[in-house]
Formats: C-alpha cells, structure tokens, sequence
C-alpha cells in the first residue's frame, strides 16, 4: 500500500470540515452513555482521514427521534491494526478503516 | 468501559461458523416487516440499533432475530402505535389459533406441519 | 511469490468454499416445522396490529420478502462483473459505489456504498462490529455467520486467522485492510479477476462472484 491516504472523496464534502483527506487525528476517549456508532476499541487510537464521506444528520440524536440536524461531517479514518491492538498478530502494514464523525475526532498530539 | 452491549468489536471469541444455516420463514417475514416499517418512515435504522442496544444484559443470550424483533416492538411502542396490552392481546389471539380443532380452516394452520 | 492472481491466495478447505458457493441462493423453507415460538408470535402479533390500523398491507410485507430473496442477492454479483469486464464502470463505481449501483437498477435507497478494490498488495474484508450492518440491496440478507459474535468480535483483530477459518490464506506482504461499517456506510469488496476468464460473458463471471467473496471472506474461483 502506498504511504499517501489520499483518495478522492465519494461525495460532496460537507462545506466545512475541519479535517482534510491524509490529516493525522486521534478518536476521542470519551464514554458518554446512549446511542453511539464510535466503537470501544478504537477511542483513543490515532489513525489517518482516508476519505470525507459527507455530512450526515447525527446517528446519536436520530436515535431518540429527534432529526440529527445539523448535520454532522463523517470521515473514514485509516489506522494501522498495530496501533490499535497491543500485541497485533499479523504484519505491520495490516490496516483497519472505519467511519468515525467530526465530533469524535482531534487533530493528532491535541488530547481530550 | 462498555456501555453498548453489541460493541464486541475486540473481545475474544471463538471460531466462526462458516456455514451459513439461512432464515427459518418467520425470520425473513420479520425481516421484511421490520424492512417495511422503515420505509414508511415509522421508524429508522438508528432507533432501532438504539432499541436493541437498550436490551442491555439480555443481549448477549439472545439469537439475531429475537434481538431485531424486541427492538422493533420496543420501538413501535414508544411511537404509540399499539401499548403492550394490545400487543398482549393480540399474541395471546395468535397462540390460540394453534388450539384450532382440526375440522377448522386457520390461516396459521397450513403454516404449522406436524 | 507465485504469477497469477488465481495463486495468489492458498485455499485451505476448497471443498468447503464450493459448498458456500452453492449455499448462496439455496431455496429457503416456505414453512418452519412445529408451533411458532414467542418471537415469532411478537413479530406477526405487531404486523397484525399495523395492518389492522391501515399502516401497512400483507402485501408489502411479501414483496418485500421476496425482494430479499429473489433479487437483492443478485444484484452484487453483477455490479462486479459489469466492473470486471468495464474499466470506466469500475472507476465510476469505485468513485460512487452508489451511483454505479444505480446505473444497474439496484437502487440502494438510504445507503451509501463504497466499493473496496481487492489489489494484488491488498485484500478487503468487511464486517460490522456493532450490528449487522450489510448491503443488503446488493447481497441480499447477511448470512449468519456474517451477524455471529464471534465473526464480528474477532475479525477487527485477528483477521487473517479468522479468514483461514474459511479457506483463505495471505501472504504477509498482502495488506489484509478491515472495514467496520459501523456508520453510514455500506461495502462491497471488488474482488481481483482470477486468470482463465477471459471472454466470459457478465452473466458467467457473477457465477463466480459468490456473497463470500463481496464480503471478502474467500476469493473467487473457477468451477472445478
């Protein structure tokens, strides 16, 4: 695999997104109750933005019914299976990629 | 920390079953049932995931469509589109129509070989 | 390293991924043997109650029912082929997995869809970790062992033993990259095109292209 993440997106960027296809970002560590679509096992982890998705009403608040606006910007982030799992079996270069959205994600070396 | 019962991404387990064992009859009508009430806006995916998340404890013991099928009563119920009392009654009318004598015509009967 | 893509994957249990392939459009049982059990009763019970109300009709039910069953796990097989055999599909589809889709007439409604390209350095596989999230327009109902614990626990961290669990052996320098479609989000892996098809009609090529290997648990293979 190529060292850049850089992909076209899918579709129409949100208008403002705070990150940009290839920026180095850390998963929030948070465990708020409820509805969330951000799994355990990579809070905390830092990985890469693969791609912008778009903007999306809110899972979270759609959940209770209520209409997740404003929309919310979800990105696909890269991580290194090293960097998520201590003790990873496979090889280095193994990856995994997943959905996170904009208000579960910091720049990388800013922790909350 | 876990506080979702379904988000088992990680934890240790043991081998997949490979085989795919399909849907019994029932599972694929309470799949396009619970399909149904999305598409008209009854409901949506998120409630859903939310309602089965919400079985808690529970989760774990439970088979897949037995999971889908209390969120969808979870669900249908906090909209009010029928209290637990009808939902009740109309079960126990569903079970009674198995004690159906034979000489009877009963749309479940045809569904039930024994 | 060995030449053609078809070697590329060692297969452990061939005899095992010919059985998924049949298994993949197996008819179905019209009935369930003995009495309902309680969920079963809860499911028609609400049904029932909605159709009573005006809310839904039987018959939207069964339509959906035999959408899942008679076109839906079609469908994805035959975006592939389109894709194996049309270069500028492939890109369209790649680029906007769900606007491809649509091209074919398999309309994917709500989801989003992207398509993962499986390349010699690299092999996709999907899951979803928190449910059982699934193109389900495109493969039809996931298959049990897609929505187990075990599957959707173990695959995000030990992939390459739970794709040994069905035949499926990488080299180390094959990237194994893991989607968790845990959002809004739905995939479908772009298997590589094994060599000795060449001149197969789409209709030939979406044989070989089984729900597994969408999924990216196996890899497509000729008929023996």
């Amino acid at each position: 695999m190529s060292g850049s993440a850089s992909l076209k997106s899918t579709y129409t960027p949100a208008p403002e997104h705070r990150f940009k296809v290839g920026d180095k970002v850390v998963v929030k560590t948070a465990h708020p109750p409820g509805h969330r679509r951000t799994p355990e096992y990579i809070r905390g982890k830092q990985g890469v933005i693969e791609r912008i998705c778009g903007a999306y009403p809110n899972p979270e608040e759609l959940a209770y019914g209520f209409d997740g606006k404003p929309e919310r910007v979800l990105y696909r982030v890269r991580f290194f299976q090293t960097h998520v799992w201590t003790g990873y079996a496979g090889p280095a270069n193994d990856i995994i990629e997943m959905e996170i959205y904009e208000h579960w994600l910091d720049p990388a070396g800013v922790q909350s | 920390m876990k506080t979702i019962p379904s988000d088992i991404g990680g934890e240790p387990a043991g081998p997949v079953d490979t085989i795919d064992h399909g849907m019994r009859h029932w599972e694929r009508q309470a799949n396009a049932f619970r399909s149904v009430v999305q598409l008209k806006k009854i409901t949506c995916t998120d409630e859903l995931r939310r309602a089965a998340e919400e079985l808690g404890g529970r989760y774990k013991d439970m088979h897949y469509f037995e999971i889908t099928t209390s969120a969808v009563r979870k669900v249908l119920i906090e909209k009010g589109m029928f209290t637990e009392q009808q939902l009740q009654a109309k079960m126990a009318e569903i079970r009674a129509r198995f004690n159906v004598p034979d000489e009877i015509e009963s749309p479940l009967k045809t569904a039930v070989k024994k | 390293m060995s030449g053609t893509p078809h070697d590329h994957y060692a297969r452990g249990h061939d005899d095992q991924a010919h059985d998924h392939d049949h298994d993949d459009h197996k008819p179905v049982n019209e009935h369930d043997d003995g009495p309902p059990g309680e969920y079963e009763i809860m499911s028609r019970a609400m049904q029932e109650l909605l159709e009573q109300k005006g809310i839904i009709t039987a018959e939207q039910v069964t339509k959906r029912m035999e959408l899942f069953d008679e076109e839906f796990p079609y469908h994805g097989g035959q975006v592939v082929a389109r894709a194996w055999v049309d270069p500028a599909f492939k890109q369209r589809l790649l680029a906007d997995g769900r606007a491809a889709c649509a091209e074919m007439g398999a309309m994917l409604e709500a989801e989003r869809l992207i398509a993962v390209e499986n390349t010699p350095q690299v092999h996709n596989v999907i899951v979803c970790t928190l449910c059982s999230c699934y193109p389900r327009a495109l493969l039809g109902m996931p298959p049990t062992w897609y929505k187990s614990r075990n599957y959707r626990s173990r695959v995000v961290f030990e992939p390459r033993s739970v794709l040994r669990e069905f035949g499926t052996v990488l080299p180390d320098n094959v990237t194994v990259r893991v989607h968790d479609s845990n959002a809004d989000m739905r995939y479908l892996v772009v298997p590589m095109r094994p060599a000795g098809t060449e001149g197969w009609s789409e209709e030939k090529l979406a044989g070989i292209l089984s729900r597994d290997t969408l999924v990216g648990v196996t890899v497509p293979h000729l008929p023996a």
